[in-house]
């Protein structure tokens, strides 16, 4: 636990909604440089709002509180604008975008990023390198984004993604749902390539423990409802993973019936 | 003919890649006025024919060769005549022979009273149309004073490339007639470039205008196998007009590649005449349209073979505030036994303000055949947008990563290096580094 570390991601008081219907209930969270966090809760929490919140997502709106990223508000920037300042989310169902190969749309990502611009032999040299390391045929980058790929050819590609722009801190939102045992290794291994290659910080969001035996989590926030409702460091895995979300979920509605 | 077109006359060409049938007019999509830059120099030696090594000698300078070849088509197909024409024309020789009266007849459209003519007289060489009308092929064919003629003998191959390079205050257009005789085999490609002064941008931006054209007819013979690659990258301050006839006799298969990605109004009309059986033509079309950029397009298939097969497929991306007209018309004529034509499109709007508009058209007089179309037009998804966002890429990014898209497929399948030089030159203007992203 780095508790005194400075704060890489800080959401203070995030109230955050969508058509008119408030998700999410002044949210505190903080995530330092180099740490990883998990965030749990039962479907419908509001954790993937979470994640698209963070990541300025127009679908919703921010009601209150800010987001401070890396030193900077950034509640009022674009996604373009805070992918760039560093952030990451992969998402749990990528888009396919037809008529627009993968190496076009990786090479537009990184274009315009200090220390990560390549020149084209470069650039298809290292997308091969990082396509290897993830078990992914490299044929696949000249199809278009996401047509026709199966749903772990997706996360391959979110997690090619991850390695590729080597952000600062990278939300993965059920990266691993929907995945067989060798695309949930793959998974696995992207993560570890990612923390050992940048030493970045994580925030996974996820219901599947499995994911994290080979992580070193350095805390866990469960949500309930919308709210935070409980944080603590590796050992609540375990714990949630004996008990599940009834407890919390219990609590949090008596807590609201009390309010 | 007039021996040249002159020089300071703007023209305005009507009637441009105008419907068979037409439909609404309010919808203002039934033809094309193209108006033509005034001050245009015709420029005939911007024109280029190679014959690529290996390939038959098959540049002929008989220049009656195509009428001929369509001529000599229309006495083997005139046994289809009147006769056997029953429906419509049956129904008006009766009332021509006073057997019915014309109360009893229904109505005929403009459109019926031409197809009836047609398919009363059969008539080849009459029935013989480009795409985009008579005032554009004529005005194109006078820019091209001389047509070259390729005459690809029986049984052999040839590869011919027609590059048209076009200038400032030029107007260049490429006259090609091509015979491919019976079971030859012919690989045409059809440049259309033209660079502006200065134009590092690739926009018009005040850069002198200038005009690019092709007027192609094409007699494929029995059994003959043509494919035809149209290629057009000019700049921005350009005028593109394409456009091509076909026939197509027994067995005969005609592949089409038209390719528009520059131009800031590009014109590409097709006509075919499916008269022998078993007669086949495949197009593929792919567009990009960008700034401001028109794109315009007809096409007319007419199925009088029986067993004949047209398939028409358009793929484009519409960026900025853009135009795009496509019309794709099937004519399932009397006789075509066991025609199937079929035509699909699928059009990427990248930006709100573009207008897309789409009129397939199947018209159909006979039972036993099959026409089919089908669209898939798509704007940008909100959440493709935020997807795109989450990788850095803003919305302009976004456009742009659309339109480098379309040209670096057209890179990579441009039929030679001189044209994928051309597509790069476009590409750069877009996509910085362009040239070395897709080496």
């Amino acid at each position: 636990m780095t508790a005194q570390a400075p704060a890489l991601l800080s959401l203070a008081g995030v109230t955050a909604s969508v058509d008119e219907k408030t998700i999410l209930h002044g949210i505190d969270l903080t995530v330092a440089a180099g740490e990883t966090h998990v965030l749990m809760g039962p479907n419908g929490a509001g954790k993937s709002t979470m994640g698209h919140v963070i990541m300025g997502d127009p679908v919703y709106t921010l009601n209150d509180g800010t987001i401070t990223f890396d030193g900077e508000d950034i509640s009022g920037l674009s996604c373009d604008k805070r992918s760039r300042a560093g952030l990451f989310l992969s998402f749990q169902a990528p888009v396919e975008i037809p008529g627009v190969p993968l190496s076009s749309f990786l090479r537009a990502s990184i274009a315009g990023r200090p220390g990560l611009e390549m020149k084209g032999k470069e650039f298809r040299r290292r997308v091969k390198e990082l396509a290897a390391e993830l078990d992914m045929d490299v044929s696949y980058l000249n199809r278009e984004l996401g047509v026709g790929f199966s749903g772990g050819e997706k996360k391959k590609v979110e997690m090619l993604q991850l390695l590729l722009l080597q952000p600062k801190l990278a939300i993965l939102d059920e990266t691993d749902s929907g995945l067989d045992v060798d695309a949930l290794s793959v998974v696995s291994r992207g993560m570890d390539a990612y923390r050992r290659s940048t030493d970045g910080s994580l925030l996974i969001i996820t219901h599947n423990t499995r994911i994290l035996e080979h992580l070193d989590v350095d805390r866990v926030h469960v949500m309930v409802g919308g709210r935070i409702v409980r944080e603590g460091d590796a050992d609540l895995i375990p714990w949630i993973d004996e008990h599940g979300f009834e407890s919390f979920e219990r609590e949090a509605s008596s807590a609201k019936a009390e309010a | 003919m007039a021996r040249s077109v002159e020089k300071t006359t703007p023209t305005v060409l009507s009637g441009v890649n105008a419907m068979p049938a037409p439909t609404w007019s309010w919808l203002k999509m039934n033809s094309a006025k193209v108006e033509v830059p005034a001050g245009l120099e015709p420029a005939p030696a911007r024109v280029s024919v190679e014959v690529a090594d290996g390939s038959a000698d098959v540049l002929s300078a008989n220049a009656d060769a195509f009428d001929d070849a369509l001529v000599a088509a229309g006495k083997r197909f005139a046994s289809r005549a009147r006769a056997s024409a029953p429906g419509d024309a049956a129904q008006q020789a009766a009332v021509a022979a006073g057997l019915l009266d014309e109360m009893d007849v229904p109505a005929l459209s403009l459109y019926q009273h031409g197809a009836l003519r047609v398919e009363e007289e059969l008539s080849v060489p009459e029935a013989f149309a480009s795409g985009m009308g008579a005032e554009a092929w004529a005005y194109l064919r006078r820019l091209g004073r001389k047509a070259t003629v390729v005459d690809v003998p029986s049984g052999a191959r040839a590869t011919v490339t027609v590059r048209v390079s076009g200038a400032p205050g030029a107007a260049a257009a490429a006259s090609v007639d091509v015979i491919a005789r019976r079971g030859s085999s012919l690989s045409l490609v059809l440049a259309l470039d033209g660079e502006a002064d200065g134009a590092a941008d690739g926009a018009a931006g005040g850069a002198a205008p200038g005009l690019v054209g092709a007027a192609l007819r094409v007699f494929a013979g029995q059994e003959s196998r043509v494919a035809v690659t149209t290629v057009q990258t000019a700049d921005d301050a350009f005028v593109a007009l394409d456009d091509t006839g076909l026939f197509l006799d027994e067995g005969a298969r005609v592949e089409v590649s038209h390719t528009v990605l520059g131009a800031g109004a590009a014109y590409t009309g097709l006509a075919a005449d499916l008269r022998g059986d078993g007669a086949r033509i495949d197009i593929a079309t792919s567009y990009l349209g960008a700034r401001d950029q028109e794109r315009d397009f007809n096409y007319e298939i007419r199925h009088f073979g029986r067993r004949t097969v047209s398939n028409m497929d358009a793929n484009g991306v519409l960026a900025g505030s853009s135009k795009k007209v496509l019309r794709g018309t099937i004519d399932l004529m009397h006789g075509a036994h066991g025609a199937e034509g079929a035509e699909r499109e699928t059009v990427l709007l990248a930006d709100e303000g573009v207008t897309n508009k789409t009129v397939p058209v199947i018209l159909c007089d006979e039972d036993d055949v099959a026409g089919n179309h089908g669209a898939t037009i798509g704007h940008v998804r909100p959440e493709q947008l935020f997807y795109l966002g989450c990788r850095g890429l803003s919305k302009e990014a976004a456009e742009d990563l659309f339109i480098a898209a379309k040209l670096e497929d057209a890179a990579l399948s441009a039929p030679d290096e001189a044209t994928r030089a051309s597509v790069v030159r476009l590409g750069e203007a877009v996509v910085p580094h362009f040239k070395e992203e897709i080496a």
